[in-house]
């Protein structure tokens, strides 16, 4: 009985092969004869089936920095699956970046990092304190490759290298994704390393040094590592969402070169500045949810939230709603997004350091950035889908405005002689993206 | 490609949106709603442009072998009866095709088999043809009796061929090769039942609604595909009822009378359309033993008893 069981198994087998190996024969025959027909006219251009993103964006800090962005980004999804993706960025910044230093009710001078004499400069009583010779560009090219290993595991693999004149970043990264579930959960696992070479102007400061005393040291480096564990999960045909744990370390000289922090004696004057002096190591460990659901046919919207804390003291707060609403048959969509941020400062944050007062830790900055704040977000975009161009199927034109404000929220008490000076002036800046997808 | 209606294929298209995700281009061949399924980012032009490639596939391989059409190459090799033709490259290979189906199902598969219609009417009533009228046919059948040297054919008198057991889901797969080298994003071919998709849609995967004939209504159940094929043989609406014998439009081309206990229909799920047809077809013929001989082939599959 199990040997006649065996033998018809084996022969119905051997017959699925049979079949399959003559539906192969009959498809692959008509295969060739197509390539042979599509071979005759010559219709592929080498970058055919790439797809084109390009963008050229407008960033404007009202009275400090502006900058101009142009972003191109090639892909390409092969049919079985492999995806290469490659970007270049070019950043033009010029303007005027605050130094750190506090507006005072006297004029201050300040040396340029350069060196030069002609570039030192001067802020007016009761102004913020910025550099005004601020200009730097930037270019930065990147490239992924994932590529499918079974039908449920993909793995990607990408690169990163960004370059400015004081400033060199390498970056490389590696993630693994397994779908399972009927491909309704998908959980990836990636790993990056990145290393940087800082060579500011006129050397690197020591950190916590006088300011005067010009004590700067050569070329610097720093290096991080950071893992990232995440799930993706179909709810619903209507409702994804998306779940991410990272954590990340940099190691190495992690101040900003040309930041400085006022000391200011009892009566609020400033009696000198001392470079910033920030720990060498930093831990980041963030969380990530967002949700995106569609309502009804036209209508999807996404919720994102994100929580991040250091052990530097810094915990911040991300919520972000956006809505994507087509029309006129998909040929165009509006996208009107809303983000809120809100920060607490480095447990080494202080705006000034009073000379009389010895100082409470070992590490000092007053880089605004580290600072305790909450900003928000408005954006708009609109996109309309026009005919492809040159046998492509489709383009896509958008135009996209945001406009940005911050606002400080300093506990530190405030010399009286300082009182009525605005002295964390917030920040407001507008970005102006046009972009063509083809 | 079995369509009474379709001597003039209705050559038209249209694009709607399908759910919230998808875009349908749809139009009609082979007597069938057929329709191909593209993300809905897809542009309505380009869509149009890549539905009409499929399209012009499977209205090419209807025109080709359609036994309706007089134009047909099916329609030529039945005018030359009796004489020595040469039949083109895909004619050959589908010929060559059926003949190993024929081998391989130890004859039950024959494209030869449809003179058989001239005493069957599977209408529904009780007419039985007499047993006599079914015997005279059979010199007719046999795929054996075909002198066939690719690409040389003689196809005795009174022979005839027919491709619509496979022509269908053939012209999927040509309409599927056509399509995969201009489009990389996620698409399904449906052609009135026979469908294949390149890959998952975004998230998730394709709904497919498979029609289950039912002799009292017909309910349609739906099945999750991601990629590959899916071919569904069987149609229950067809069938004879004599003295509480329900005898099904199967027919074995070696007694020319119906295969008892065949199942309803049977879909199976393979990497080629043609293949997925060809298992649901051989299960059919099976008769009593359908589900066991998918099984034996372990395959997925859907059988409506």
């Amino acid at each position: 009985m199990q040997l006649e069981l065996e033998t018809r198994l084996a022969k119905a087998a051997h017959m699925r092969r049979q079949l399959m190996a003559a539906s192969c024969a009959l498809l692959g025959a008509a295969a060739a004869r197509g390539q042979e027909a599509r071979m005759a006219p010559a219709d592929s251009g080498l970058l055919e089936d790439w797809s084109v993103d390009s963008a050229l964006a407008y960033y404007h800090e009202d009275g400090r920095i502006q900058a101009i962005e142009p972003v191109v980004n090639i892909a390409k999804l092969f049919a079985d699956g492999q995806a290469l993706n490659f970007n270049v960025t070019f950043d033009s910044l010029t303007g005027s970046s605050p130094n750190g230093a506090l507006t005072s009710r006297s004029a201050q001078t300040f040396a340029s990092p350069s060196g030069k004499s002609a570039h030192a400069y001067t802020t007016a009583p009761g102004q913020l304190p910025v550099d005004p010779n601020y200009q730097d560009d930037r270019i930065a090219v990147g490239g992924t490759w994932a590529l499918p290993v079974t039908r449920v595991d993909q793995l990607s693999v990408g690169a990163k290298l960004s370059d400015e004149h004081d400033f060199f970043s390498v970056t490389v990264d590696a993630s693994i994704a397994h779908d399972f579930n009927e491909k309704n959960t998908t959980l990836s696992f990636g790993i990056s390393e990145e290393f940087d070479s800082l060579q500011p102007i006129g050397g690197a400061p020591v950190p916590g040094s006088d300011y005067a005393l010009f004590e700067k040291t050569g070329h610097k480096t720093k290096n991080g590592v950071g893992a990232l564990l995440g799930v993706t999960q179909v709810i619903t045909r209507n409702w994804l969402f998306e779940f991410n744990l990272s954590v990340d370390r940099f190691k190495g000289y992690l101040n900003d070169p040309y930041k400085i922090t006022s000391i200011i004696d009892s009566a609020g004057n400033t009696t000198g500045y001392e470079f910033e002096s920030r720990p060498d190591q930093r831990t980041r460990k963030s969380a990530y949810w967002e949700n995106r659901v569609a309502l009804g046919g036209q209508i999807s919207t996404g919720l994102s939230l994100r929580y991040m804390r250091d052990d530097w003291g810094v915990r911040s707060d991300t919520a972000q709603l956006h809505l994507h609403w087509s029309f006129s048959n998909r040929d165009r969509y509006v996208e009107p997004t809303f983000r809120w941020y809100r920060q607490t400062a480095a447990s080494f944050y202080t705006p000034f350091i009073l000379s009389t007062e010895a100082p409470t830790t070992a590490y000092e900055a007053s880089d605004s950035r580290l600072g305790a704040f909450h900003a928000l977000t408005y954006g708009l975009k609109y996109a309309q889908k026009l005919p492809g161009l040159g046998g492509r199927e489709e383009s896509e034109f958008s135009v996209r405005v945001e406009y940005y404000q911050q606002t400080f929220n300093v506990r530190t008490a405030t010399p009286a002689a300082l009182q009525g000076l605005d002295l964390y002036p917030g920040l407001k800046a507008v970005l102006v993206q046009v972009g063509w997808r083809f | 490609m079995a369509g009474e209606a379709s001597n003039a294929p209705d050559e038209a298209l249209s694009v709607e949106p399908r759910g919230e995700n998808l875009l349908a281009i749809c139009f009609t061949a082979m007597a069938s709603p057929c329709e191909v399924l593209l993300p809905s980012t897809t542009a309505p032009t380009a869509a149009l442009e890549l539905g009409a490639l499929v399209a012009q596939e499977a209205w090419r391989v209807e025109k080709k072998f359609s036994r309706y059409r007089c134009d047909s190459v099916t329609a030529w090799i039945h005018e030359n009866r009796g004489t020595v033709i040469e039949v083109d490259r895909e004619t050959a290979s589908l010929i060559d095709f059926a003949g190993r189906c024929f081998e391989l199902s130890s004859g039950l598969f024959d494209i030869t088999s449809g003179v058989l219609r001239y005493a069957w009417k599977f209408d529904g009533s009780d007419r039985i043809p007499e047993p006599a009228a079914v015997e005279r046919l059979l010199p007719r059948v046999g795929f054996k009796k075909l002198r066939w040297q690719s690409p040389r054919l003689l196809l005795p008198d009174g022979m005839e061929l027919d491709f619509g057991g496979i022509g269908k889901e053939y012209a999927v797969d040509r309409a599927y090769d056509s399509l995969a080298v201009r489009c990389s994003a996620p698409f399904l071919i449906n052609f009135g039942g026979d469908l294949r998709a390149n890959r998952p849609p975004l998230h998730g995967s394709w709904q497919v609604g498979i029609e289950r004939p039912d002799t009292d209504r017909r309910a349609t159940m739906i099945l999750d595909l991601k990629y590959g094929a899916l071919a569904t043989s069987g149609d229950a609406r067809r069938f004879l009822l004599k003295d509480g014998v329900r005898y099904g439009h199967i027919l074995d081309p070696r007694t020319g009378w119906p295969i008892p206990h065949s199942p309803r229909s049977v879909t199976v799920a393979a990497s080629s359309c043609t293949e997925a047809g060809l298992l649901s077809t051989l299960a059919l013929l099976q008769g009593v033993r359908a589900r066991e001989f998918l099984e034996e082939h372990g395959v997925r599959y859907w059988l409506l008893q």
